[in-house]
């Protein structure tokens, strides 16, 4: 691993590089309301917002897009005759992204790549090259630090970018499409300087977001699992409307439903479309009967998903610590403040004097 | 070629077992795909009628009978609804086999205990003419299938089929009520005539599948009449999308319906949290 300063001028040209190149360049970008970013291709460095609010949804989208094409098939006269969709991509760099929203598309590899290998999702990954920047710790509902990853994380990235001195960033390389990339615009990149203020940096945001959440989420694993019918799962979704906001703005979340949809009258189109846990028909059996019939039951899946049934699995939790769900709720739920209440029962760290 | 791209299949026969309740008969387009298909006995696929989607079926053919696959699959949604409008010469999607199977090799030198309801036997019936296609191989079979009336009964040709072979012993049943005026089976409820049926537990195999209260009543007789827990088998069929582990919807806690099932032994099955 090596490091390189890059200024915000270089960084400019690097971006106009790669479009130049025919790169697709996706960011943090403005949008409309000024009060909001999310990731999105620019066209230029200048609609990039990397130092603005959090985008409200994460950048899974250029991985796992909320629809997408499976297949197409046509009536002939003698059957069906289907016509195949790409697994190749054209290149695109991820560029500002938050650590929280980098690592997820790291561990979702995991569940995408066992046994059986999603050619769509690792089609997109391999034309993609991730340059995530440190991030200063958005609000009170950030709590990357209690999954055991942290505002400078560095998994999922190529390059982390850390601000450094002024108006530069220092570029630390992490892999080798990371140097790659360094070695197709090596004018852009600098000698490292600058290693004291990217170290304050990363300090003082740790600190703030480990004030928000002091557990260690990593050991819930087992107390979830002993206790799957502990009273707290009779009350705590009681308020949960069941939309499914918590899994469309999550960077982990990957649950998805495959439907036909017709385009004339013989022919059609197989979509994958994004869905989630939390709406009552997700598991509805062909006789009616649900296994999962309450919110209450369908709530505890998505935290025993995320916090027990995933990292013993894949070794990983499936939660970055992002803090959206609990930004999104429409009615309040609030996984960071919930899982502060697992953690007390289960011993693993003991929330002081609240978590908010 | 991405996972999520079906083969393709003719369907050869398409027989009415009850008036919701079809079977096909399906044979690979592709000559290619259909000499190398292999499958076992307990997995499934996700077949598709074009326009309207995939559902979920087990696999009720034996995989000793070469060149094709039998599903059967009862009317209850949209695509089950359009499927049921295909007939002979008519063309759906297939993906698989997937999941686990049946410990069919395992069961040699033992006797061996399938019970069904319903649509039920469509998974079980699979294995049965695994079983009964290298008849020597295994002890007593026993087979108990019930349902909630006479027309309810599917494969009912097969059914007498095993009714009159000597090496079978076929318990039929269905609920009180159902019966026609004919009917010379048994009349209740498939964990009573399991407990009637009384087999031979020792060292034996049983094969339970049907709708979930079924299963979970008829595991304590099998428990009672002294079968093992570890080799008793049912098979779930949660809801799935994808049927490879990714869409996040057939679990059931810790354990992945699509991949670690759908075929599960009684001491796996009380290990797994009630979400059934």
């Amino acid at each position: 691993m090596s490091t390189r300063i890059l200024t915000k001028a270089d960084l400019a040209g690097l971006v106009a590089d790669l479009l130049s190149a025919g790169t697709r360049v996706v960011a943090p970008a403005r949008v409309d309301n000024p009060q909001v970013a999310a990731y999105r291709p620019i066209a230029s460095f200048d609609e990039a917002r990397l130092d603005g609010p959090l985008p409200p949804r994460s950048p899974k989208e250029f991985f796992l897009p909320p629809t997408e094409v499976l297949l197409r098939w046509q009536k002939k006269k003698d059957g069906i005759e289907l016509q195949e969709v790409a697994t190749e991509h054209p290149k695109q760099v991820i560029l500002g992204a938050r650590p929280c929203d980098v690592a997820a598309v790291e561990i979702l590899d995991k569940v995408m790549g066992w046994d059986y290998r999603d050619e769509l999702w690792f089609g997109r990954r391999e034309a993609t090259t991730i340059v995530s920047l440190a991030c200063r710790g958005v609000d009170k509902s950030c709590f990357c630090t209690a999954v055991g990853s942290g505002p400078d994380a560095q998994k999922g990235a190529d390059i982390l970018l850390v601000p450094s001195d002024g108006d530069a960033y220092l570029a630390q390389i992490l892999t080798p499409k990371g140097q790659a990339l360094v070695e197709a615009h090596a004018q852009r990149f600098g000698e490292a300087s600058g290693a004291e203020a990217a170290k304050s940096f990363r300090e003082a945001a740790t600190r703030k977001v480990a004030s928000n959440l002091p557990i260690e989420a990593t050991k819930l694993s087992g107390w979830l699992a002993d206790n799957y019918e502990h009273e707290l799962w009779k009350r705590l979704a009681m308020r949960c409307h069941g939309c499914g906001a918590c899994a469309a703005v999550c960077p982990t979340c990957h649950c998805f439903d495959i439907v036909d949809e017709p385009e004339g009258i013989d022919r059609g189109v197989r979509r994958r479309n994004w869905d989630t846990c939390q709406a009552g028909k997700f598991t509805v059996h062909a006789s009616g009967h649900n296994p999962r019939g309450t919110q209450n039951e369908r709530f505890r899946q998505r935290v025993l998903h995320k916090f027990s049934i995933y990292p013993k699995r894949f070794g990983e939790l499936l939660c970055t610590g992002c803090g959206r769900c609990a930004r999104a709720c429409p009615a309040g739920m609030d996984l960071p403040e919930i899982l502060g209440q697992i953690a007390k029962l289960a011993g693993a760290g003991v929330p002081t004097g609240g978590t908010k | 070629m991405n996972l999520y791209q079906p083969y393709l299949m003719r369907i050869e026969e398409a027989v009415d077992e009850t008036p919701d309740t079809r079977t096909f008969k399906l044979v690979f387009q592709d000559p290619k795909v259909a000499e190398s298909f292999d499958f076992q006995a307990g997995q499934f696929g996700e077949y598709s009628a074009f326009g309207e989607g995939e559902s979920t079926f087990c696999i009720a053919s034996s995989p000793t009978r070469k060149g094709y696959i039998e599903c059967s699959f009862k009317e209850a949604g949209k695509v089950t609804g359009a499927l049921r409008k295909l007939g002979v010469g008519d063309t759906i999607g297939f993906r698989g086999p997937y999941g686990n199977r049946f410990p069919v090799g395992q069961m040699e030198g033992h006797d061996v205990v399938f019970i069904a309801g319903g649509i039920g036997l469509a998974p079980v019936r699979c294995a049965i003419w695994n079983v009964l296609d290298q008849r020597e191989k295994v002890g007593d079979v026993t087979i108990v299938y019930g349902a909630r009336s006479v027309g309810d009964l599917v494969y009912k040709r097969e059914l007498e089929g095993w009714a009159k072979r000597s090496d079978v012993k076929l318990w039929q049943a269905v609920e009180p009520g159902g019966e026609a005026p004919d009917w010379k089976g048994e009349i209740g409820l498939v964990p009573a005539i399991v407990e009637k049926a009384a087999p031979r537990s020792a060292d034996a195999f049983a094969v339970v599948c049907g709708p979930p209260i079924m299963i979970k009543l008829t595991l304590p007789v099998l428990e009672k009449l002294g079968f093992s827990e570890e080799r008793v088998f049912t098979t779930l069929e949660n809801r799935m999308k994808c049927g490879l582990g990714k869409c996040g919807r057939c679990n059931i806690g810790p354990v992945y319906v699509c991949k670690d099932g759908p075929v599960f032994s009684a001491k796996e099955l009380k290990a797994l949290p009630q979400e059934l």
